[in-house]
């Protein structure tokens, strides 16, 4: 079953994060996510990820496909104008890119372009709109296309971030304008995977959670400093004392999957390495776990 | 009023390197009020260039370096340079006015709020289609460096923008000061700006 199918019959699902290299060798990248092929219904192809230059997403989405994996093609509006991103949503989909995600983007000066002319025309609301609009056979001064384009298309959302009536109302605005699912920010605990579950559940999109493993109290340190609501005091507490916290970040973070199987609709891994630990997991949710049904 | 910054003095003395004797103008609108390039700045550029060599021909302000009609009234004593201390509108009207060659002593900002005159703020980006009106009188276009005029992005880190930790995000300048006016704020079909209002050069012209 596709990502889209999956998402349209309300299956569980699984997607995890790839980005394309800093430079032209794409190979191993492929090699090292084929621990997941049949597991992850959806690999996300980060688009410039915290404004650092990387291949495109959009060619490196369909390097996935060529390779029998499916993409989730990001498209930031920081680089792009209307003119741009119209171009691209149309080369993408002529490419055989089905799967999108749309977000605002990280700032310029937090990457390593510093100096770069940001462009952020368009926002990620409005993204969503042009996507409806090509979607709709023209191009958003009205005039018509030659073949339309028709796209799964997702956004995201960050439990932490504020104000949070205005982020929950700009979320349900994301779902007006057409977002099926929603993948979120990474969470470190139960109750705000839950929460953020259910607000997005709300709206009508499919929540899909986002994980991010903790490799080591700096890393738990770094985030916590990024967003000091997110990792809780206890984790950090039970990380400095553990002997091997990379291994206990893992843990701790399939705990969390697992009470997600529980009662949500998807998960998203943001993670670098442990490919096979990762596939051994959802094989055991998929096949032996009590929600095996679910999947 | 439109911020300045004053250049560093070494570095106002190798733009003059050539020239001799020198005029310094200040600006007392903006620059003056900022304290980066007033008659008394102008004067402390003076006293260092002259303990550098220079010969200083004279010292003066105008007022507001950016009225035309002031700046043609200007005659200057014999010069090989003037340093302007205006905003680059109002050293551009003196080096268009005169044929001395001009050059500028300070690096214009941006378009600010004077707080006490210790710190200015960026208010506006002049995007020539003011929507402050909805917005509580606060100007995301100008105040979000990613200039999010439908609602905020998912950055902010306690209240704090993702860009700038020591700034609060805009958006919940807005929400509070909207709370406070019992007025709601609704995220309506979001707009695009038009950016074809702010292309440069612009020009305004007032029916006589
Ligand atoms: S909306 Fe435009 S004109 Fe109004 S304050 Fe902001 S930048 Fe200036
Ligand atoms: S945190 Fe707020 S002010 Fe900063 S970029 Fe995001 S929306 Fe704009």
């Amino acid at each position: 079953m596709s990502f889209s199918e999956k998402i349209n019959n309300g299956k569980f699902i699984i997607t995890a994060e790839v980005a394309p290299p800093r430079g032209t060798y794409y190979q191993t990248i492929i090699e090292g996510i084929k621990p997941l092929k049949g597991y992850v219904d959806g690999f996300n192809v980060t688009d410039n990820q915290r404004s650092m230059v990387r291949a495109s997403s959009i060619a490196m989405s369909r390097v996935l496909l060529e390779n029998g994996f499916e993409p989730i093609c990001q498209f930031t509006a920081r680089d792009r104008n209307r003119i741009a991103l119209q171009s691209d949503l149309l080369g993408a989909y002529i490419l055989g890119i089905k799967n999108i995600c749309l977000m605002t983007g990280d700032f310029t000066t937090l990457g390593d372009e510093k100096g770069a002319k940001p462009v952020f025309d368009v926002d990620s609301l409005l993204m969503l709109k042009i996507v409806k609009t090509l979607e709709e056979g023209h191009l958003i001064n009205g005039k018509e296309l030659k073949g339309k384009p028709s796209f799964n298309v997702g956004a995201v959302f960050n439990p932490f971030a504020g104000p949070e009536k205005l982020q929950i109302e700009k979320l349900r605005k994301k779902v007006e304008l057409g977002a099926k699912f929603i993948q979120t920010q990474p969470v470190y605990d139960i109750e705000t995977a839950k929460r953020t579950h259910e607000i997005i559940k709300e709206t009508g999109a499919i929540p899909i959670i986002g994980l991010l493993p903790i490799k080591s109290l700096k890393m738990a340190n770094f985030i916590k400093k990024l967003n000091p609501k997110s990792v809780p005091d206890k984790f950090i507490e039970k990380l400095a004392s553990a002997k091997d916290p990379h291994t206990y970040g893992w843990e701790y973070t399939l705990e969390i999957a697992h009470g997600i199987a529980e009662f949500g609709r998807g998960i998203h891994f943001m993670l670098v390495g442990k490919t096979y630990e990762l596939a051994k997991f959802i094989d055991y949710l998929k096949n032996e776990s009590p929600y095996n049904h679910k999947f | 009023m439109v911020v300045v910054e004053l250049k560093p003095f070494n570095e106002i003395l190798k733009l003059i390197s050539p020239y001799k004797k020198v005029t310094v103008l200040g600006c007392e609108i903006g620059s003056g009020r900022c304290m980066q390039g007033g008659l008394r700045e102008a004067k402390e550029i003076a006293q260092f260039l002259e303990n550098n060599g220079k010969e200083i021909t004279e010292v003066l302000t105008i007022g507001g370096t950016c009225l035309i009609e002031k700046v043609r009234k200007l005659e200057f004593k014999e010069t090989d340079v003037i340093i302007s201390l205006a905003c680059g509108a109002g050293t551009q009207v003196v080096a268009e006015e005169t044929e001395i060659p001009v050059v500028t002593g300070v690096s214009t900002l941006f378009i600010g709020a004077d707080c006490h005159r210790e710190v200015f703020y960026e208010y506006c980006i002049a995007c020539g289609d003011c929507i402050i009106s909805e917005t509580a009188g606060i100007c995301p276009i100008a105040r979000c460096p990613k200039s999010l005029k439908n609602s905020p992005c998912g950055g902010a880190i306690n209240g704090m923008c993702e860009v700038n930790n020591d700034t609060e995000c805009v958006w919940f300048t807005i929400e509070r000061k909207l709370k406070k006016l019992k007025q709601p704020f609704r995220i309506g079909e979001p707009t695009f700006i038009d950016f074809s209002r702010s292309n440069h050069p612009r020009r305004f012209k007032n029916e006589l």
